[in-house]
């Protein structure tokens, strides 16, 4: 088999810093990825991400577009920076169905015929050699085509990007194929990435998934993401909250890790809340910080809702207030992850970790760090440890 | 000495609440520490502290954050009545609850005279001190 052609890493990365950290630098080549869904929800996203953060790092990515006019399509994919356009190789499909001359290299001629399309994607793989491919998407064959004549296309483009050594991405969302057509598409993949949208109070979540379609292959929870102007796909959590008893570090810890923050506390003790909006390595979060003293308790009731994660700061120094932290824990309910901050564990008297999650009766599996927030100690590491939880891994 | 202030204060608090339409009436701290009040036996004093000190806090630093000036008083419109609250000095805020029939100008010429008096009396009591 070749190798890889050259500037191209054994890997390609997604640029979301934790992912492809659980994907060991990012998705192996050759690989096939499926990014699928059931509903209509934001797909193209990540398909557009993923080939850019290619372009950035210097490899050639072919797109296929069956929908939009290429013009289109390269004037939207400025939305993520600046990328040599000419790494960026479009098969446009468009131009031919509306009479026009196509300006791209590459360009499929008759839609109608399956060979056409064939023969164009394959021969646009052969010349530019690329390192990732993106088919947006396969619905649109599959409408036009009889199924078995597209599995046997699908077949044949996976089986040249393996020969090829690269990436390929196809893009579907399901209308009509049957439970038993959909498991032999999964089967044909290695990877596939779920997406999954949902409108609560006039505000729309994304999120996706991703499974390995090995026995014993990776699988995360559902991670929410945003989309950043220049940046690209971000995971994003809407909100952490960080909570704990009174004089525990809780303002400190969201003001340490925040990249702006924002305090309402009157005489040294927080009242409404603290907020904080957190940007580190493809993480986006907003913090919230809570009051200890529980004649606040309104206020943590307001904004212990829909949070995807906890930090607990608890002060190692004064461990007669653990058993207010435990109950602090029980307010948010169960089933959300949680990372426990033992503060000011710089101050004599400050307990082991250890004996925290002893005191605190923790599950073994619960992370204890400990942290100096007034230094900015240990603080990023609890949260980095903490979005590793929300994203998970099995 | 303190003992005193703390009559002062109530004395305070009752003259507003002998006004026509006014429902009650608190003394507390920014932190939203109880000093003193005036309310009626179905509210919970300490809880309307804590609260009225939580709406006067975000209320000041959205002002900051809007740059519309130095905060005076946050009021609550309901349709039953208003909440007014006050900042009292440095340390203190007054909350005025008031039925929707009140005479407003009057009102809050009251409220102002008394958060001054207010102010007064908890500088000099913490000179005191």
């Amino acid at each position: 088999m070749q190798s890889p052609p050259k500037a191209m890493t054994p890997r390609a990365k997604t640029g979301i810093p934790v992912l492809d950290e659980r994907l060991q630098g990012g998705f192996p080549r050759p690989s096939t990825l499926l990014l699928f869904s059931d509903k209509p929800t934001e797909k193209r996203l990540f398909g557009e991400n993923f080939a850019i953060q290619g372009v950035k790092a210097g490899e050639t990515c072919l797109y296929v577009d069956f929908f939009r006019a290429p013009q289109l399509a390269r004037g939207e994919l400025k939305r993520f920076g600046p990328a040599d356009p000419s790494k960026l190789v479009l098969v446009d499909a468009t131009s031919s169905q509306l009479l026009l001359p196509s300006r791209e290299k590459y360009h499929i001629d008759n839609i109608d015929s399956l060979a056409t399309i064939r023969e164009a994607i394959l021969a646009a793989m052969e010349a530019e050699q690329p390192g990732r491919i993106v088919v947006d998407s396969m619905e649109f064959l599959v409408d036009r085509f009889p199924k078995e004549d597209v599995l046997r296309l699908w077949r044949e483009l996976i089986e040249a990007a393996r020969a090829a050594r690269t990436v390929i991405c196809f893009l579907f969302i399901n209308w009509t194929l049957m439970e038993r057509e959909l498991d032999e598409i999964r089967a044909m993949s290695d990877f596939v990435i779920e997406f999954q949208s949902s409108l609560r109070g006039g505000i729309i979540r994304n999120s996706m998934r991703i499974s390995q379609m090995e026995s014993n292959g990776i699988r995360t929870n559902w991670i929410p993401y945003t989309f950043r102007d220049l940046v690209g796909l971000t995971v994003y959590f809407p909100r952490i909250l960080v909570t704990g008893p009174f004089n525990a570090g809780k303002s400190t810890v969201v003001k340490a890790v925040s990249e702006k923050s924002i305090s309402i506390d009157r005489m040294g003790t927080t009242v409404a809340f603290d907020y904080g909006n957190v940007n580190i390595t493809g993480i986006e979060a907003e913090v919230f910080g809570t009051p200890g003293q529980e004649r606040f308790e309104f206020i943590f009731k307001i904004f212990a809702r829909e949070v995807s994660g906890v930090l607990l700061v608890v002060d190692a120094s004064h461990p007669d207030e653990l058993v207010r932290a435990r109950q602090m824990l029980d307010l948010v309910g169960p089933r959300i992850p949680y990372v426990v901050l033992a503060n000011k564990s710089d101050l004599p008297g400050a307990i082991p970790p250890e004996e925290i999650a002893h005191r605190m009766n923790l599950a073994d599996d619960v992370p204890v760090i400990p942290t100096v927030a007034t230094e900015n100690r240990g603080v990023r590491d609890a949260l980095l440890i903490l979005a590793e939880m929300i994203i998970g891994v099995r | 000495m303190l003992g005193d202030a703390t009559k002062i204060l109530q004395g305070i608090l009752t003259e507003l609440r002998r006004m026509p339409a006014v429902l009650g009436a608190t003394i507390a701290r920014r932190d939203g520490i109880l000093i003193a009040h005036a309310l009626p036996k179905t509210m919970d004093p300490k809880k309307i502290a804590a609260m009225a000190a939580a709406i006067v806090g975000t209320s000041e630093m959205a002002v900051v954050e809007m740059g519309l000036g130095a905060f005076n008083s946050s009021i609550v419109d309901t349709h039953i009545g208003k909440m007014i609250a006050t900042g009292a000095g440095e340390e203190a805020i007054l909350v005025t609850m008031v039925r929707n029939d009140a005479n407003m100008g009057l009102l809050l010429l009251s409220v102002d005279k008394a958060v001054q008096s207010i102010a007064e009396i908890l500088k000099a009591a913490e000179v005191a001190a």
